[in-house]
């Protein structure tokens, strides 16, 4: 758990990077620091770890003042993971990974199976890749090593500085996808910094807006669709709100109550969609399939179908009409 | 056969002599120059006030613009204000160590500079304290920078080494000056060959020790790259 307590950053240049900001990210939740370049959405990342150190307020990480912790023993606490190469390129995969392990002087044996776990996690062979230099590696690779050397000493706190920023959009989903798989088994406390008000929705429980320096609205992705707080909140989100407002409404909140009646995924053929894709994914399903209905699986057993009809009227609902029964 | 064999028995000791104190005074020099310019340079990569680093770089630079001779000349009269010897190896030693100091120095700073910030910045945010960011971050990447200001230094002072025999240090450039005064060009051989050999071989070994010296992993940049 972090919370901020009425946060101020001011630099020397008087620059005021941060402005009075309270905000709390909850055990286990992913909150994302939205906003533009110059919004402070870093400078409020860097002040965790002790990067910076805040003008004033206080910021506790589980309860604990951080000023009144030891900056190197904190920071060795939590994971951290930035965007550009950030990997020490003279250094093999296995000794980036266990760079933390190692300044918190675990034992070799330990150090090396838990390089191996972390490797097999982010989908990496251990044997090909351990000893492999970063620029012997793709792009993706490096991030899910930057990732990987993030959870090495299973910190209970993340910090992610855009994280798969540096990536080609395709590669960038993918790496997205499998982390918020991985995330769902490891149960982290994670800040995400992102511009991204898409790779927001899609990471985020919850996402702080932030603007020059001050916090805008801070709710959970749908929310702040549906609900902006104030006018900022409205136009920065401005011409994504529709694609925003299918990529955060799941395809479980189509289904409703009435066909939840699972049985096994091996009766299904043919594509299936899976509980958690938003309605983008449903449309995108429904067009490259030509099929009239789907099913959907949750967690390796189908809970019922979505037909066609559904999600033209999802989508009528976004529009604000009501369909034409005829 | 006989002519080499006649040069050398009559100037091989003086050449091995030579060579000998030519290789003492550019080791002496060098590890002097290395141990002062090694950590002045890590240390004005770590000064907040910019003018230290261009007062403490433009000094470097104006003794390496001075000719090597001028200097050699101008540390004697130094040392004779303050009646120290103007004449042997301490005042040779002196001006081959100035002369040294600047391309360690330089490339020292340089080298450290050019290491990512960001990378220094997760070694920082990982929790590693400054002298684990030092030397197993910023010194590591910067080697290579570093190295090849050491084999600038060493070649020139191998050069520069030449004129000490002037104010009586000994080394090959005792047999240039005797050959040149008196015109035996078989001293002055002497005295040339072995000095330009000893530049090009040192040359060599530092550039083969740089190159081992260079993290694997960097460097090698179109090394295979790989599918995602």
């Amino acid at each position: 758990m972090i919370s901020f307590d009425s946060v101020w950053k001011l630099f020397p240049n008087g620059v005021t990077a941060v402005q009075d900001l309270s905000l709390e990210v909850k055990e286990g939740e992913t909150l994302v620091l939205l906003g533009t370049s110059g919004s402070g959405k870093t400078t409020t990342m860097k002040m965790v770890n002790r990067l910076l150190d805040p003008t004033r307020g206080r910021i506790s990480v589980n309860g604990k003042d951080i000023m009144q912790q030891n900056r190197i023993q904190l920071r060795r606490n939590i994971g951290y993971a930035i965007q550009h190469i950030g990997l020490f390129p003279h250094m093999t995969v296995e000794e980036n990974i266990a760079v933390v392990p190692t300044l918190l002087s675990w034992t070799q044996d330990k150090i090396q199976a838990r390089v191996r776990e972390l490797l097999q996690i982010v989908g990496l062979s251990p044997d090909e890749f351990k000893h492999r230099y970063p620029n012997q590696l793709s792009g993706g690779q490096r991030q899910r090593i930057g990732v990987a050397r993030a959870l090495a000493a299973d910190p209970p706190v993340i910090l992610m500085d855009e994280p798969f920023g540096a990536l080609d959009p395709i590669t960038r989903e993918q790496l997205q996808d499998e982390f918020l798989e991985l995330e769902s088994e490891i149960e982290k406390t994670i800040l995400f910094v992102t511009h991204d008000v898409f790779e927001a929705a899609k990471m985020g429980n919850r996402i702080a807006l932030l603007d020059q320096g001050q916090l805008q609205q801070v709710a959970a992705p749908a929310e702040l669709v549906n609900e902006p707080a104030n006018a900022f909140v409205d136009q920065f989100l401005g011409q994504h709100r529709f694609q925003l407002s299918l990529l955060t409404r799941t395809v479980l909140s189509l289904l409703g109550e009435s066909s939840q009646e699972p049985y096994p995924a091996e009766q299904e053929r043919g594509p299936v969609l899976a509980a958690r894709d938003s309605l983008i994914d449903a449309l995108d399903l429904f067009k490259t399939t030509h099929q009239k209905t789907l099913a959907v699986r949750r967690r390796g057993e189908i809970v019922g179908h979505v037909h066609r009809s559904q999600l033209v009227q999802a989508i009528h609902e976004f529009l604000g009409e009501e369909e034409d029964p005829s | 056969m006989s002519a080499v064999g006649a040069f050398w028995d009559k100037l091989g000791p003086e050449i091995l002599q030579g060579t000998l104190q030519h290789l003492q005074l550019t080791f002496f020099a060098l590890t002097v120059a290395v141990s002062i310019a090694l950590p002045v340079g890590i240390l004005l990569t770590r000064l907040p006030w910019k003018g230290a680093v261009s007062l403490v770089m433009g000094a470097a630079s104006v003794v390496q613009t001075v000719p090597s001779l001028a200097l050699m000349a101008f540390i004697v009269l130094l040392f004779s204000l303050v009646s120290l010897p103007t004449i042997g190896t301490v005042p040779a030693l002196v001006a081959l160590v100035l002369y040294a100091l600047l391309p360690i120095l330089r490339n020292t700073f340089t080298g450290i500079r050019q290491v990512d910030p960001s990378v220094i910045e997760v070694a920082k945010g990982m929790g590693m304290r400054w002298y684990q960011v030092l030397f197993s971050v910023e010194l590591p990447l910067s080697l290579p920078v570093i190295m090849a200001g050491i084999r600038i230094s060493t070649v020139w002072t191998i050069g520069v080494a030449t004129l000490c025999g002037l104010i009586g240090a000994g080394g090959l450039g005792d047999l240039i000056i005797k050959g040149l005064r008196s015109f035996h060009m078989d001293y002055v051989m002497a005295g040339t060959v072995p000095a330009a050999a000893m530049a090009i071989l040192f040359d060599f070994i530092l550039g083969r020790i740089e190159n081992w010296l260079t993290p694997e992993g960097i460097g090698k940049e179109e090394a295979n790259n790989v599918e995602v």
